[in-house]
C-alpha cells in the first residue's frame, strides 16, 4: 500500500454510503398507515393554537389564519395535513408587520390545490391570488366594500365566485379563470358577472312568497323579516353550468333560500326557500341534486324540479364525493349525546357508514380522485378519511 | 490493520549502548498508530452494527412483501376493476373515467412495487456470533477508509460491498474468502519511513472519522424510515406474542373479499 502512495494533493474519494434501496417504500408506508388505525379515519394534529378561519385543499394542505406564525400578530399560514408543519406564510406586498387580531378571513383552493385565493381584513380590500406551486403572490383583483366571506372555485377550475353578506351592497361576483401558465395571474380585475341583493329582491320568488311590498322591482321594499340581506355559501355544479348560493334573509330566526343561477351569465334559474339558516351546500357528482344543511338538518334538493327531501340525519357541513353518490357530513350534535361526528352517507341507499367522533369541524374536502377526504377543525386537528375500498 | 511504527535505527553502531531518545516524528507516529488502532476497532463495530441493521431491514422487507405485497396487489387490482366497472356504467361521467384510469395506474404501480411473490416465506435475519466476528475482522482489515492509497481504496470498496452482501446472505465461506483474498494481495504490504507513514496514518484517521460520521448518519436515516418503524412495531408486537404481519394479511384478505363480492354483485354488496 505505501509503495503506491500518491502525492499529498491526492484527493480522497469519499466512500459512498450503502443506503438500503427500498422499491417497496410506498407499500411500506401504506402498511404502516394501515397499522396505525383501527378505522378508516386517521386523526392528525396539523397546527397548535386556534385558527378561526381554516380551509383544506383537495391535496391535503391547510390554509389557516393563525396567531402563532408571527408572535403577537396574525398571519396566514399553510400547513400540510400529513406533515403537520407550516409550509409557508402567505404575504403580499405592503403587508403590515403588526396587525390587530380578529380580522375576517376567507380562503378558496383551486381544485388541484396549487392555487389559492384569500381575502383578509389585514390586507387591502381585494381578493389575493397565490400560486403555491411557484410559491408566488400572483396579484390582487376584485376590490370589495363588503367582505367576501364565502369564496368558491368550480370543480373543473374554470370559474370562481366570491359572496359577501353586507346588507344593501351584498353581492355574488363571478370570474372566469383564464388558463395561464404557473406563476401567471389568471383573474381579471373585474368580475365577468355579478348579482346583488337588489337583483334578488327583483326576482318574483320573494313576491310570491308574500314578502314584497310595492310593485316596481327596483323600488321594492321588504319587510325586515323576509328581505334578502346578503349571501352565504356558494357552490358550483360539477358540470359548471350552475352556481348555487345561499341567500341570507334578515333576522335571527329567518329562513334562508338557495338561488341557482346560470354560469357564467348569473341569470336566475330557480330559487328554493329553505327552513332555517343554511350552513352548507354541495352538489352531487352528477349535478342533479344539491345536498344542503339548514338548522342542523340535512336535506336534498332536485336541481331540475326544486323538489326538496329531508334526509334522515342531521348535519351542518357536507361535501359530495367527486364521482360517487356519497356525501361526507359533519354534525356537531349526535342524538342523545350532544357529541359531534363525521360520517358518510350512501345517497342511493340513504345509509350512514364510517362514523367517527369529531368536534369543531369547520371545513370538509374530498381529494381530487375521491380516494380520501379531509375534515379540519379550528383547533388544528385533521381527520383523514382513507377507506381501503369505497 | 494496526501498523507498527518503524523501529529507530542507531545512528552509530559503535555507540549502540547509548539510547537516543526517539525522534519527534516517531513519537507522533506511535501516538497516531495507537489512535488508529482504537478507531479501527470502533469503525469495525459500527460497520457491523449498520450491516446488521441493513440486513435485518432487508430481510424484513422481503418478509413484508411476501405477506402483504401480493395482497395489496390483489386489492388494488380489484379496486381498479371496480372503478372501471363504475366508469363503464357512467360513460358521461368524466370524473369516473379519470378515477378508473388513476385506479389502474395505482394497481400497476402496486404490482410493480410488490414484485413477484417468493415461493417460500423469507426468514428473518439473524447472524451467528461467528458471522459477526468474521464481518468485524473483514471490516477492520479491509475497510476502505483505512487506506490512503487510491487504488487500494477502490479495491477495498469492492471487497467491502461483497462482504456486506455475503453478511446479509449469511455466507460465512465468502467472508473468509474475501478476507484471505485481501491478506494475500500485494496491497497489504506496508512500510517505508516514518514521515510518509505518519502522513498516511493521519489521512486514514481523517477518513475513518469521516466514515464514522457517515455511518451514524446512515443509521439515523434508516431508523427514521417507514420500513424501520414498521419493523420495530412488528418486532415489539412479536415480543407480546402477536403476529402483526399475519393480522395485517387477514385484514387485507377481508378487504379483497369485500371488493370481489362487490365486483360480482354490485347491487347486493353494501359499504
Amino acid at each position: 500500500m505505501p509503495s503506491s502512495e500518491k502525492s499529498s494533493t491526492q484527493q480522497i474519494v469519499p466512500v459512498p454510503t450503502q443506503a438500503l434501496v427500498m422499491r417497496s417504500s410506498a407499500l411500506v408506508a401504506r402498511g404502516l398507515r394501515d397499522l396505525s388505525r383501527d378505522s378508516n379515519w386517521l386523526v392528525k394534529k396539523v397546527f397548535s393554537g386556534r385558527a378561526p378561519q381554516v380551509a383544506v385543499s383537495p391535496a391535503g394542505q391547510v390554509c389557516a389564519l393563525s396567531p402563532l406564525v408571527r408572535q403577537g400578530s396574525e398571519s396566514i399560514a399553510l400547513y400540510d395535513v400529513e406533515l403537520g408543519v407550516p409550509l409557508l406564510a402567505l404575504a403580499v406586498p405592503g403587508d403590515p408587520e403588526i396587525l390587530a387580531l380578529g380580522k375576517q378571513a376567507a380562503f378558496a383552493w383551486s381544485p388541484s390545490g396549487d392555487r389559492l385565493v384569500a381575502a383578509w381584513g389585514g390586507w387591502l380590500p381585494e381578493l389575493h391570488a397565490f400560486d403555491l406551486h411557484a410559491k408566488k403572490f400572483l396579484g390582487a383583483f376584485g376590490e370589495y366594500a363588503d367582505f367576501p366571506a364565502h369564496l368558491a372555485w368550480s370543480d373543473a377550475g374554470n370559474y370562481f365566485a366570491a359572496a359577501s353578506s353586507g346588507r344593501d351592497s351584498a353581492h355574488v361576483r363571478l370570474w372566469e379563470v383564464a388558463h395561464r401558465a404557473s406563476g401567471e395571474m389568471p383573474f381579471a380585475a373585474a368580475p365577468a358577472s355579478e348579482i346583488t341583493v337588489g337583483t334578488c329582491r327583483a326576482w318574483p320568488d320573494w313576491r310570491e312568497n308574500g314578502a314584497v311590498v310595492g310593485s316596481d322591482a327596483d323600488e321594492t321594499e321588504f319587510a325586515d323579516s323576509a328581505a334578502p340581506a346578503g349571501f352565504g355559501r356558494a357552490a358550483f355544479s360539477p358540470d359548471e353550468g350552475s352556481l348555487a348560493c345561499v341567500v341570507e334573509i334578515e333576522g335571527e330566526w329567518a329562513d334562508d333560500s338557495i338561488a341557482i343561477v346560470e354560469v357564467p351569465s348569473m341569470r336566475k334559474q330557480s330559487v328554493f326557500h329553505a327552513q332555517g339558516h343554511i350552513t352548507d351546500l354541495a352538489w352531487t357528482y352528477d349535478s342533479r341534486q344539491i345536498i344542503f344543511c339548514s338548522a342542523g338538518q340535512a336535506s336534498r334538493l332536485a336541481a331540475d324540479t326544486m323538489e326538496p327531501e329531508a334526509l334522515p340525519f342531521g348535519a351542518e357541513l357536507c361535501a359530495c364525493h367527486p364521482h360517487l353518490p356519497i356525501c361526507l357530513c359533519f354534525s356537531s350534535w349526535l342524538k342523545n349525546s350532544a357529541k359531534g361526528r363525521l360520517f358518510l352517507v350512501d345517497l342511493n341507499r340513504l345509509k350512514i357508514f364510517d362514523e367517527h367522533a369529531a368536534e369543531g369541524v369547520v371545513d370538509l374536502r374530498w381529494s381530487l380522485d375521491g380516494s380520501k377526504a379531509y375534515a379540519v377543525t379550528s383547533e388544528g386537528l385533521a381527520y383523514i378519511y382513507e377507506p381501503p375500498l369505497l | 490493520m494496526a501498523l507498527k511504527a518503524a523501529e529507530p535505527r542507531p545512528a552509530n553502531p559503535g555507540a549502540a549502548s547509548i539510547q537516543k531518545p526517539p525522534k519527534p516524528e516517531d513519537q507522533e507516529l506511535a501516538r497516531k498508530l495507537d489512535e488508529q488502532a482504537a478507531i479501527e476497532g470502533d469503525l469495525a463495530d459500527r460497520e457491523l452494527r449498520v450491516a446488521n441493521l441493513r440486513a435485518e431491514m432487508s430481510a424484513f422487507e422481503r418478509r413484508y412483501l411476501h405477506f402483504l405485497g401480493s395482497r395489496y396487489t390483489d386489492l388494488d387490482e380489484c379496486k381498479a376493476q371496480l372503478a372501471e366497472q363504475f366508469a363503464r356504467q357512467q360513460p358521461g361521467n368524466e370524473r369516473a373515467q379519470q378515477a378508473a384510469r388513476d385506479a389502474r395506474t395505482r394497481a400497476n404501480e402496486t404490482k410493480s412495487a410488490a414484485g413477484e411473490k417468493s415461493a417460500h416465506e423469507p426468514r428473518a435475519f439473524e447472524a451467528t456470533p461467528e458471522m459477526k466476528r468474521l464481518y468485524r475482522d473483514v471490516a477492520k482489515r479491509i475497510h476502505p477508509d483505512l487506506t490512503s492509497d487510491r487504488d487500494d481504496r477502490a479495491k477495498r470498496q469492492q471487497l467491502m460491498a461483497e462482504a456486506n452482501q455475503a453478511y446479509e446472505h449469511g455466507d460465512e465461506a465468502q467472508l473468509v474468502k474475501i478476507l484471505n483474498q485481501y491478506e494475500c494481495s500485494p496491497e497489504s504490504v506496508k512500510g517505508e519511513g516514518p514521515g510518509a507513514e505518519l502522513v498516511r496514518v493521519i489521512r486514514r484517521l481523517s477518513q475513518a472519522r469521516g466514515r464514522l460520521a457517515e455511518i451514524e448518519a446512515e443509521l439515523q436515516r434508516m431508523m427514521r424510515s417507514d420500513l424501520y418503524q414498521l419493523k420495530e412495531r412488528v418486532g415489539d408486537a412479536e415480543k407480546d406474542g402477536r403476529d402483526v404481519l399475519r393480522e395485517m394479511t387477514a385484514k387485507v384478505d377481508e378487504q379483497i373479499a369485500q371488493a370481489r363480492a362487490r365486483l360480482e354483485n354490485p347491487e347486493a354488496a353494501s359499504r
